[in-house]
């Protein structure tokens, strides 16, 4: 991207940045410490360092339940995703029907609608239809909110893609069919999959739309939730600091993928979202 | 061939694509072209199913009858009626419009300059950087939510280290359950993703722009006001509008950290809903909030529009 | 060539783009083991064209045919036609073999037989022992020779090439003009071959087709088409050339500045254009005779020879001549007078609106 060599001085610009890096991640470090606070309320100073918050969650079984539930929905939900999703990119960035900008507004349009009136509208529907909420309601609702940003990202790689590729693939004898799964695919997978995980994410900590359409489960941001509301028990420091965790981890992933395949030069993908110089 | 391979690249396309006729409809087998679309069909079923149909029996229980965790017949516009004389739900409303503006507008202007760094000043930090933001941006919403609650509270980090350092003898009741305490968990919550979408907006402008600006004499501010600005307006709208309808609907956020004059029309939805179950008044008040919120939205496009006008006809 | 049935027929074949027309109502037949040339400027609807033989873009109207099968419906992949395109497009996700193998793999051919195919198509092109190359490894030139055998491993009957060097260097695109020539020779294929260089065309080609505003405005032999050509547009599209707005009397002669000279068109009275190619003028000292007075307005070395522009009266842009020789040459300003032989001028018929 940078043909420039030299840099910009900016001060003013420098000072914001940096204070806005703080601004967004010390309340985060305070949780994680206090995660580690040997002590019985969430007050400074600190007592000195324990495990003991973690392993008082690790043990609960109301926790372990919730995760698993989190991990069970966010999976199917990431799955779905990939498969609807992919499906439904390559449609809008290879159609010429007349169609395609409908299809498009109508798919991204979720996004700018707040959960509050997702949740309304899906809990109006099951409990109209008596769907019993469940964990599957669940996925049905995230669903609906994760695909936008999935679309987001995989529409913009399949844009970006030398549509010369394709048509060098065609031309060679390959159908429709073939073409993608020999030439776009290999090109993109690692960008799908970054975006797929991404999905898992959002999902995984969904609490808004969640709140409404749940059955008697619970999910890891419903345990939260719940631990909010009563009163303050310093474990849910450690509670909140495993989801940080499982965050990092899986978003470090996600972002990685997406450097490596901006740097291997498969695709011109995204320099500008990503930034890697190509 | 000295030049970049970027811009080749760039300028091969462009040439191709003048000459296959018009920019955009070319490229790609023609047969199969209507029948790509099919692909999007299960993504269309889905979004049919579980968006458009629910929002429009949620916008048709607006209009009937409260049943008390029900509906029924016959149509009224009850609901509408009490939604729009509670004086509570004005309230409500305006701080539901406050916290919307207030957390937009402080996103866009500290999300301009941090974009602008990002694309100007970054160099080889920008991937870390790009990194460190967009992982924020994942970070749990309850779990801000929650750690804003640790740091504001009356025993909380910010009171106990001015009390520790003598600057206060009582702890600064006003930082949490305020609209401050709202607007600050809110800005935590979507200022990354501000500043990934100015940045993207601003990712494709070239250096030489700023350069051309800096050769004309242009200083730093006049730069910003003359050349930054008037191309990031309609990237900063979008983002400003996003916010706003994201966090004036915002119903968890002023439940924890709002107290009193922090609680907003969301929270009053949900519980009209959940707690209250008259859902059509929950539903009324919905339909009319997504429609200020289409005001708004048009709103500020048709000022973009006319600016853009209005600069027109300067240079003319 | 008229005898055996035409390798590709093109019959009526027009192409709109919304209000745009590409091509308008072109009619072609190319021979079997031609190597045929589309000439023309940018958008002037060659590349449109050759994107239509090969199944990437369908005709608003007319007819596809290739060796007798009428494909105008037949999508890309069912085409017996491969493409070379303008820019190196190779597979990023595979090697050069791989590159090579894809159209075999569809095939489903036996191993062995696309191993040896790919290995023979590279031989081909002189690449062989690149197989395990990766694209980001090559030149834009070898890039561009794995393209070439990708498309000829397949066989095809008909090889399309969209401006396939115009993405390379001055220096590769001259060698590979002779390596295209060679595995024409070595594999006899039919070859379309699109490109706004009439220097490439000219070189490269048994026929060129001049192309302007999507209309096909002459077919011919390099030959034909540079010295015989059929409108100012092609006289000045190929090669270079003076193309003057003369009034032929009856005597066959015309006037330029103040001279009358003859031309070679008898009997063709009334308005005409006058094309004269820069290397037939010569330029002489004034000596009195009948040859057309004019000023040296501007002079350059061109190794060769000397490039001349001379300002005659009553011409609205000054005359270009081409003038072997490297030894002596007229100053700028000099008076000089300008010759030509009638026979290798010549004169076209100029309606009112050109």
């Amino acid at each position: 991207m940078r043909a420039d060599g030299t840099r910009v001085r900016s001060p003013v610009t420098t000072t914001i940045l940096v204070t806005s890096i703080v601004f967004l991640f010390a309340p985060l470090a305070v949780v994680v410490l206090f995660s580690f606070n040997d002590g019985g309320s969430v007050t400074l100073p600190f007592r000195g360092f324990t495990l003991g918050w973690y392993r008082e969650i690790l043990s609960s079984t109301e926790f372990r339940s919730a995760v698993t539930n989190s991990a069970i929905v966010a999976t199917v939900v990431a799955l779905a995703t990939l498969v609807l999703g992919t499906l439904a990119a390559y449609g809008i960035t290879r159609a010429r029907s007349r169609l395609r900008p409908f299809v498009a507004v109508l798919l991204f349009l979720p996004l700018t609608l707040p959960g509050l009136f997702l949740g309304l509208s899906l809990l109006v529907v099951f409990s109209g239809t008596e769907i019993s909420l469940s964990l599957t309601t669940v996925a049905v609702a995230h669903l609906v909110y994760v695909l936008p940003y999935y679309l987001l990202i995989s529409v913009a790689a399949l844009q970006r893609l030398d549509p010369a590729l394709e048509e060098v693939g065609a031309d060679l004898g390959g159908n429709a069919w073939l073409v993608f799964r020999r030439v776009t695919l290999p090109q993109i997978w690692p960008i799908l999959l970054s975006a797929a995980l991404l999905a898992f994410l959002l999902s995984f900590d969904e609490f808004i739309i969640t709140f409404f359409v749940i059955g008697p489960q619970s999910t890891l941001p419903l345990f939260i939730f719940s631990s909010l509301r009563r009163t303050v028990d310093p474990s849910i420091n450690a509670i909140s600091s495993s989801l940080l965790f499982v965050t990092i981890v899986v978003f470090a992933v996600s972002f990685a993928l997406t450097v490596r395949s901006a740097r291997s030069g498969r695709i011109s993908v995204e320099p500008d979202v990503v930034g890697v110089d190509a | 061939m000295a030049d970049d391979q970027g811009e080749r690249l760039a300028l091969a396309t462009t040439t191709a694509a003048a000459e296959r006729g018009i920019g955009g409809r070319a490229g790609g087998r023609e047969r199969g072209r209507g029948l790509a679309l099919v692909a999007a069909v299960p993504a269309v079923l889905w979004m049919v199913a579980f968006f458009v149909v629910p929002l429009g029996v949620f916008a048709f229980y607006s209009l009937l009858t409260n049943a008390f965790y029900d509906v029924a017949f016959p149509l009224t516009t009850d609901a509408y009626v009490s939604a729009v004389t509670s004086p509570l739900n004005r309230t409500l409303a305006w701080n539901s419009a406050s916290v919307g503006l207030t957390t937009g507008a402080i996103t866009v202007a500290v999300g301009l300059p941090v974009a602008y760094w990002l694309r100007f000043v970054a160099g080889r930090s920008r991937v870390a950087v790009l990194f460190l933001i967009t992982s924020s941006m994942f970070a749990s919403y309850l779990v801000r939510i929650y750690a804003w609650r640790t740091i504001l509270g009356s025993r909380g980090v910010v009171n106990s280290v001015l009390d520790r350092v003598g600057l206060i003898d009582e702890p600064l009741g006003f930082l949490l359950y305020s609209r401050f305490a709202v607007v600050l968990a809110l800005v935590h919550i979507f200022l990354p993703y501000v500043v990934l979408v100015l940045y993207a907006a601003m990712a494709p402008l070239g250096r030489g722009l700023l350069e051309a600006g800096e050769d004309l004499g242009a200083g730093s501010s006049l730069l910003w006001r003359r050349v930054i600005l008037p191309i990031m307006a309609a990237p900063a709208v979008s983002a400003f509008v996003f916010v706003f309808i994201l966090s004036a609907a915002d119903y968890v956020t002023p439940q924890f950290l709002g107290g009193r004059d922090g609680l907003t029309l969301g929270v009053q939805i949900q519980s009209n809903f959940i707690t209250v179950g008259n859902w059509p008044l929950a539903a009324a008040t919905s339909i009319l909030m997504l429609l200020a919120f289409l005001l708004l939205f048009l709103l500020l496009n048709a000022l973009l529009r006319f600016r853009r006008l209005h600069d027109l006809r300067i240079q003319t | 060539m008229s005898t055996t049935p035409a390798r590709v027929h093109l019959d009526g074949v027009t192409k709109r783009f919304a209000d745009v027309t590409a091509l308008e109502q072109v009619d072609l037949d190319v021979a079997d083991g031609e190597f045929i040339a589309l000439l023309g400027p940018s958008g002037c609807g060659k590349t449109t064209l050759l994107r239509i033989v090969a199944g990437f873009e369908r005709p608003t109207a007319g007819r596809v045919v290739l060796g007798g099968d009428d494909v105008t419906t037949t999508p890309a992949h069912r085409r017996p036609v491969n493409m070379v395109f303008q820019r190196p497009t190779l597979f990023p996700h595979l090697d050069v073999a791989g590159n090579v193998a894809f159209g075999p793999r569809i095939s489903r051919l036996h191993r062995d037989e696309i191993r040896r195919s790919v290995d023979e198509a590279l031989a081909l092109v002189r690449l062989d022992g690149y197989q395990h190359r990766r694209s980001h490894e090559l030149s834009g030139g070898q890039m561009q020779r794995v393209a070439l055998a990708r498309a000829i491993v397949n066989r095809p009957q008909v090889l399309l090439l969209d401006e396939p060097l115009s993405a390379l260097d001055l220096k590769i695109r001259l060698e590979m003009e002779v390596e295209l020539r060679r595995l024409h020779r070595e594999i006899g294929g039919t070859f379309i071959y699109v490109t706004h260089d009439q220097r490439e065309a000219l070189a490269l080609s048994d026929r060129v087709v001049v192309f302007n505003e999507g209309r096909i405005e002459q077919v011919g032999t390099p030959n034909e088409v540079y010295r015989e050509p059929r409108s100012p547009f092609v006289a000045r599209f190929v090669g270079d050339a003076n193309v003057l707005p003369v009034e032929v009397r009856n005597d066959g002669t015309v006037t330029i500045g103040e001279a009358r000279v003859p031309v070679t068109a008898s009997g063709t009275a009334g308005a005409a254009w006058l094309v004269l190619r820069p290397e037939v003028v010569r330029v002489e000292p004034v000596d009195g005779g009948d040859g057309v007075r004019g000023v040296v307005h501007d002079v350059s070395f061109r190794g060769t020879g000397h490039s001349y522009r001379i300002a005659v009266p009553g011409l609205a842009e000054p005359l270009k001549a081409e003038v072997p020789g490297v030894t002596d040459h007229h100053a700028l300003g000099t008076d000089v007078s300008v010759r030509w032989d009638p026979a290798a001028s010549r004169v076209l018929p100029r309606s009112g609106g050109d």
